[in-house]
């Protein structure tokens, strides 16, 4: 069975030692300010400098362990990990006090409590820990992606191993994902492009896909499937239809089907994996490459600067549709994209329902392959990619709060595509995601009809 | 089971199997040809002249006429796609353009054969652009002739019916495996209306039996396989994968015309119309010379070879109602009764600069190893009529060639009207 579970993260670079935290875990736990008492330490980070830059702010808080050294410590045992919740519980019937636990502690998630007279140590506050909801800075949030592996990662993965994907594709990951929480049920679409390229339909009458595959044109994936879906409904039987989309067969040659298909409300689940143009074929600029990018068809020169003019954002443009349900989604926030994908899987049963899948590229945006998710997360936390869901009835909702964003150039710098852009563009691209932010932010206002 | 029937016999007795007596036109005519046919999924886009074709589709399946999916997609292109969609999960599927929106619709179109899907489109034909003009043409259909497309012109409003229905099953034969184009002459066969029988549905139904379109290549999570997988390349088993692949299709090409030739003569035996499936051979075995016609210029062409006879001239007539795939047995066992052609083209061939129809006559000429003199005769270009007087000239010109005369550039029929 795979386990993943819910997790408290620290990012330090956000942490500027308020004590917030600390006060409010010992007001949880002892009713009192009295800091001895927080299961949670914030501290001066005091390791000696390896010449490395390093965050002057450290956290030391149970880690709640997969493989704990202080349950294999304890003589007594008194520590356990709880295999439903992941959490290590504490029985102090059983505790003997002979500390050898925090010996095997290297975090100082448990320590002696001299005020208590025995050791102390998170527990999570059941799934709802104090110290998050008080953090004024985002440094301290509760991460709930690791259950996600727990709840899916016993089903079949529909797609063929050794697969040729770049290193560090996140598409890959994407797909597997998305299949096994599909299920065999289906028949999926994936149009020219990194999706196929990688082998999911497969090369001379090899599949790379367990479930029904095709290659529909770049320009027609949605009227394929509204076809096939339209047959099926002739013949009384439920198929799931789904899309896997690059931006380009989405947004550019591939927006007159989408756009009729969604207008006739067609029974489909579209997800466009957008990783800013034409990737599969070397890197040429789409609708979706945002102003500044370089590609290979804008190229950075004496007279041209990368590309001249911003992206279509298709998610937005979706939305005005009025589909049955369009969301946003990025890879470094799981939770959040399985709960959109299981409401879209369920809206595609009723009608046409949009995911879009932000899908930063290592190899055409000139990044190391290892930073992927990091790119993700970055993407949102900057607004460059905001996480939001549409219905009709409800309107637009923000998944995750746009308030206080990283700056921008922050993101932008990590990346070689943007590496040449000069304090101009860089402005403008800041200017335009506070617009966009701005105008989504008046569209969630607004939008709900009830 | 019931929905064709209450159209044509609302009472369940010996009329159950007569024919009924209707006045229409072509694209009305295409629309109960289809009708018969009993389709699952129908996709349909508007465009001149085909438009009043999808019109009576819709009102028939808003009248429950014809029980299928009707989707009024946002284009030709979506059309050709959606059907692809629906006939993989095993739909019968129909659907008509012609024009600027077959050229929208290209792309899938060309695929359609390449996945061997039975499907069958009506191309209600026209000219192309430009000039800009809306009006009848072949230059449509013979421009998509190479896509892989089985293709047949109609001569007549009756003949569009009936050719509409057995295109279905011709090209979900399992040696064919084919797309199949009902090509109807713009204006002339679309909006010219005349008396026509409509065959019994029950009898169509025992002529049409079972349907399987699906069984090579299915989208269907209880049969999983990939459609389309990247095939070919310059190593591997891709060159003869891909070789084969394109072998067979021409093989379902080639086996279509004895399967053409049976289903018409199966439609004539149960229905009671018999038509010439491949090649129309009028007033020929005494001929000298004749000439070479496709779809509905061919009633004007006959009557002028009717007149020319009274005349005592030796003409006769080579009508080719199968163009694709192209029976060149059949063209050859007419051509060898005559000393010279001319042929009538409603389109042009601007590398060779003559008539495609010309050129694929020659073509098949060259293996009856002799000189057969020629014309090419352009006309009926949007619109524009062949009228009797203008076959009249035809036969005259071409007579020339059995004196000698040689032709260095197409004659223009309507050059100087």
């Amino acid at each position: 069975m795979a386990l993943g579970y819910n997790t408290i993260t620290f990012n330090p670079d956000k942490c500027d030692g308020c004590g917030d935290c600390m006060r409010a875990c010992s007001q949880a736990k002892a009713g009192t300010d009295d800091p001895v008492h927080s299961r949670i330490q914030i501290l001066a980070n005091e390791t000696p400098s390896t010449g490395e830059q390093q965050s002057p702010i450290e956290m030391a808080m149970c880690r709640q362990c997969g493989d704990p050294k202080c349950v294999s410590n304890c003589p007594a045992a008194a520590l356990s990990k709880d295999l439903s919740s992941g959490t290590i519980d504490w029985d102090s019937s059983k505790c003997v006090n002979c500390l050898l636990c925090t010996v095997g502690c290297a975090f100082g998630g448990i320590t002696y409590n001299v005020e208590v007279g025995h050791v102390t140590k998170c527990d999570t506050c059941d799934g709802n820990p104090a110290c998050v909801k008080v953090c004024p800075h985002g440094a301290l949030e509760y991460n709930t992606s690791g259950s996600v592996y727990t709840r899916i990662g016993d089903k079949e993965d529909l797609f063929v191993p050794g697969l040729s994907a770049c290193q560090g594709c996140n598409s890959e990951l994407l797909i597997r994902h998305t299949l096994r929480n599909v299920g065999s049920n289906v028949v999926v679409a994936t149009p020219p492009g990194c999706i196929p390229g990688m082998g999911t339909v497969g090369y001379n009458g090899k599949t790379g896909t367990k479930v029904p595959v095709f290659h529909p044109l770049l320009t027609n994936t949605a009227s394929m499937l509204a076809g096939i879906k339209k047959q099926y409904n002739r013949v009384g039987r439920d198929v799931t239809m789904l899309a896997l989309a690059g931006d380009g067969g989405v947004g550019d040659v591939g927006f007159q089907s989408l756009s009729g298909a969604a207008e006739r409300n067609e029974q489909q689940l579209f997800m466009c994996v957008d990783n800013e143009g034409y990737m599969n074929t070397g890197m040429q600029s789409s609708g979706s490459t945002p102003a500044g990018s370089w590609t290979s068809t804008t190229p950075v020169g004496k007279e041209m600067q990368g590309k001249r003019t911003d992206a279509k954002n298709m998610a937005r443009i979706m939305m005005m549709h009025n589909c049955e349900y369009v969301a946003t989604a990025s890879l470094s926030f799981m939770d959040d994209y399985y709960d959109k994908l299981d409401k879209a899987l369920a809206a595609s049963k009723r009608g046409f329902a949009y995911l879009h899948v932000y899908a930063p590229c290592p190899t055409g945006w000139r990044f190391p392959a290892a930073e992927t998710i990091e790119v993700c997360r970055k993407q949102v936390e900057s607004n460059f990619v905001t996480l939001w869901e549409f219905t009709p009835d409800q309107g637009l909702q923000f998944t995750r709060s746009v308030d206080k964003p990283a700056p921008l150039a922050d993101y932008l710098k990590q990346i070689g595509k943007y590496r040449h852009l000069n304090q101009d563009q860089i402005d403008h691209l800041q200017r335009r995601v506070d617009n966009q932010v701005k105008s989504l932010k008046a569209f969630e206002q607004t939008s709900a009809v009830s | 089971m019931t929905t064709i029937e209450k159209a044509i016999t609302p009472d369940i007795d010996d009329s159950h199997y007569q024919s009924k007596t209707l006045v229409c036109d072509g694209n009305e005519a295409a629309a109960w040809g289809v009708a018969l046919a009993r389709p699952d999924v129908m996709a349909i886009y508007p465009i001149t002249p085909q438009s009043s074709l999808v019109e009576y589709l819709s009102q028939f399946v808003a009248e429950g006429i014809i029980d299928a999916e009707l989707m009024n997609v946002e284009g030709e292109h979506s059309v050709m796609s959606a059907l692809q969609g629906a006939a993989l999960a095993g739909a019968r599927t129909y659907t008509a353009t012609c024009g600027p929106g077959l050229a929208f619709m290209f792309e899938p179109y060309i695929r359609t054969p390449g996945l061997r899907l039975p499907m069958v489109a009506s191309l209600v034909t026209r000219d192309t652009l430009t000039p800009q003009c809306v009006w009848g043409g072949h230059q449509d259909a013979m421009l998509v002739k190479e896509a892989g497309w089985i293709q047949m012109y109609c001569e007549t409003v009756q003949e569009v019916l009936d050719t509409t229905t057995m295109a279905f099953r011709i090209g979900e034969h399992p040696d064919v495996m084919l797309p199949v184009n009902v090509n109807s002459d713009g204006n002339y066969l679309s909006y010219g209306a005349t008396g026509i029988q409509l065959p019994a549905a029950p009898l169509v139904d025992a002529f049409m039996g079972e349907k399987n379109v699906n069984w090579h290549a299915a989208l269907d999570p209880e049969r999983p396989m990939a459609i389309d997988p990247l095939t070919g390349g310059a190593g591997g088993p891709g060159p003869s994968m891909f070789a084969n692949y394109r072998k067979s299709q021409c093989d379902g090409m080639q086996n279509a015309l004895r399967v053409i030739e049976e289903t018409h003569k199966d439609w004539g035996d149960r229905i009671g119309r018999y038509y010439s499936p491949l090649v129309e051979e009028y007033r020929l075995d005494d001929a000298d010379y004749a000439l070479v016609t496709i779809g509905s210029m061919t009633g004007a062409a006959k009557d002028a070879v009717d007149l020319a006879r009274d005349q005592g001239e030796a003409v006769g007539i080579i009508k080719i109602k199968t163009f694709r795939p192209f029976p060149v047995e059949a063209i050859n066992r007419a051509l060898s009764k005559v000393k010279a052609i001319g042929v009538v083209d409603r389109s042009v061939n601007f590398g060779w600069n003559c008539g495609p129809v010309y050129q694929e006559t020659l073509a098949a000429a060259q293996r009856l190893q002799r000189f057969l003199p020629s014309a090419s005769f352009i006309g009926g270009l949007a619109g524009s009529d062949i009228t009797v007087e203008h076959f009249s000239q035809v036969i005259e010109d071409t007579a020339q060639l059995l004196k000698g005369h040689h032709y260095d550039e197409p004659i223009w029929i309507n050059r100087n009207d």
